[in-house]
């Protein structure tokens, strides 16, 4: 945020809650668009793990728990990897609604704030 | 939030809260402070602030990696009980060093072996264990919630002082700007 050309510029509790607001909502957009992007890479290898699983035609497949590399059953281990391709679509879902609000929510404050304040203030990314 | 500056929280776990200033001027005439002063004071707090932060984030990053780390043990356990359950053994592939594997076959545990740091390595029954992963879990989880509000709060005082500084500073590019053009005006 910059200042101003050294205009009076009269700051309330009011308006300083909402900087503070727009301010957390930023860095939680930052953060979302992290997360946001570790899920689709998660999505993305369990969608290669299972391709990759039709094409194999072992029986027993090492699959990963923890840091060792468990002997399982082909059956057992393309219904984990569906189980965990649902909760990380489910993740993500949950993840681009937030990042949705939180956008938003953004816009208004940088109205509110614009409106009060026009050019002593700069809400944008540089 | 606060209603009013006044009922906003003076400070949160020895973090100072930053002072709101309803008006610059009475700010400075109450601190008896001259417009550098006040803002060297202000820059200091928010070096201090500053300093925290990267604190409070150092320990967030090695709680985000302390709790994937709780979750694989958990993982593991259950898979362990499981196969004991079915009765068969669980044979996996673990490294011994890096690069290089080797195959493990483990039969009918009762029992499972937790690090506990500081070089202890204690035995429990796979069910004790699952408690004992589950309880560090939640702790772990907690403290992170405790943590991400305090940076709330950290960051919402940065903010606080940076608005601050500015308005301290445009106060006084004014002021300076009012006395000049008096002065230009009464010179003959």
């Amino acid at each position: 945020m910059q200042q101003g050309a050294g205009s009076e510029m009269v700051v309330t509790w009011e308006d300083q809650l909402n900087i503070n607001r727009f301010s957390n909502l930023n860095n939680r957009f930052h953060d979302l668009e992290d997360e946001i992007k570790a899920a689709k890479e998660r999505n993305e290898n369990l969608e290669d793990a299972s391709n990759e699983l039709i094409l194999t035609d072992e029986e027993v497949v090492r699959f990963q728990i923890g840091d060792v590399f468990a002997h399982v059953p082909r059956e057992e281990v393309e219904d984990r990897i569906e189980l965990m391709k649902e909760e990380t679509a489910k993740n993500l879902e949950k993840l681009e609604e937030e990042k949705e609000s939180v956008l938003a929510q953004m816009a208004e404050l940088k109205k509110v704030l614009y409106a009060k304040f026009k050019d002593s203030i700069n809400l944008e990314e540089d | 939030m606060a209603a009013s500056p006044s009922s906003a929280a003076t400070e949160r776990r020895g973090i100072p809260g930053a002072q709101f200033v309803e008006d610059v001027q009475t700010y400075l005439t109450q601190s008896g402070l001259d417009v550098s002063s006040a803002l060297a004071f202000l820059q200091e707090r928010l070096q201090q602030y500053k300093f925290v932060e990267m604190k409070l984030l150092a320990q967030q990053r090695d709680l985000q990696a302390k709790i994937p780390d709780i979750e694989k043990c958990l993982e593991i356990v259950a898979t362990l009980e499981a196969k004991k359950n079915a009765g068969e053994a669980l044979i996996a592939d673990f490294e011994v060093s890096e690069g290089i594997y080797s195959r493990a076959r483990v039969e009918d545990n009762d029992s499972v072996c937790l690090w506990l740091g500081a070089n202890v390595m204690l035995e429990y029954s796979c069910e004790e264990a699952t408690d004992l992963l589950q309880k560090n879990l939640q702790n772990a989880k907690a403290s992170l919630e405790v943590l991400l509000t305090d940076l709330q709060f950290l960051r919402d005082q940065v903010t606080i002082t940076q608005v601050t500084i500015a308005r301290v500073y445009n106060w006084d590019v004014h002021q300076r700007r009012i006395r000049s053009t008096a002065s230009a005006s009464t010179d003959p």
